[in-house]
């Protein structure tokens, strides 16, 4: 669903990830995740980096897309050819930051899908309308579970209030509880 | 641990967002969002003139 919208009331940081998903919605199914999806919905605070969740992709296709983000405007930080930095980070199950040319943030942190945690964020992706943004995110109920199952610090803690205020009365608690198991058992053993 | 006021703060603003049109929460948001950016950016363009500026940068992104 496209958003039809004035560029003036976009911060930043939304332009920078619709740029960005935009050139990678072109290659292979992504997912915003954490931090973003909150400040997307009005969180009243500021992030540097954005984390995005890519299906695990070969290294034919991710020199594609490297090229491609290149042709946008866009630079990884970490140094190499795209095979090399497939290889010594995606590989690795280690991200690589993009930032455009020139600038230092903000930042895309970019990683592939490394479990069945992950490939099941990516196949519940999302739109979300209230961001206004035409982004794929994963769901409010993964984006609560991670960050009061997993992350918890306290900015992680209040990122999940502040959605469970936005989506009162819309949040589907089951699968809360579901993706809190699969966290427990992926990224807590 | 944040003492309880600021969780409140945080539910005040929510419940602002909540029943306002994006248009109207955006107009807080923006500039917040926006200095944040260009303030950061603006370090680290200066901290790159400095001797050594980059491998400073590199270690300051690597505690990230």
């Amino acid at each position: 669903m496209a958003v039809n919208r004035s560029v003036s009331d976009k911060t930043l940081l939304d332009k920078f990830v619709e740029d960005f998903t935009a050139v990678v919605g072109r290659h292979c199914k992504y997912v915003v995740v954490s931090g973003f999806v909150a400040i997307a919905h009005g969180r009243s605070r500021g992030t540097e980096d954005v984390d995005l969740i890519v299906e695990k992709i070969g290294v034919k296709e991710f020199e594609a897309l490297f090229k491609d983000l290149a042709k946008n405007g866009f630079e990884c930080i970490q140094p190499g050819t795209p095979e090399e930095v497939y290889t010594d980070y995606l590989l690795e199950d280690a991200s690589i930051r993009f930032v455009r040319k020139g600038s230092f943030v903000p930042e895309m942190e970019l990683k592939l899908a490394k479990d069945p945690l992950d490939e099941y964020q990516i196949k519940k992706r999302v739109r979300l309308p209230l961001t206004g943004l035409n982004v794929y995110y994963s769901s409010i109920e993964t984006n609560i579970a991670f960050k009061e199952e997993y992350l918890k610090s306290d900015k992680d803690l209040e990122d999940a209030r502040h959605l469970r205020i936005i989506y009162a009365g819309k949040i589907d608690e089951k699968e809360v509880i579901k993706i809190k198991k699969m966290i427990k058992r992926y990224r807590l053993r | 641990m944040r003492d309880k006021t600021h969780m409140e703060q945080v539910e005040r603003w929510a419940l602002f967002v909540k029943n306002h049109k994006r248009s109207e929460w955006i107009k807080h948001v923006k500039p917040l969002i926006d200095s944040q950016i260009n303030m950061a950016d603006r370090f680290y363009q200066k901290l790159k003139k400095q001797k050594n500026g980059m491998e400073k940068i590199r270690r300051l992104k690597e505690r990230d």
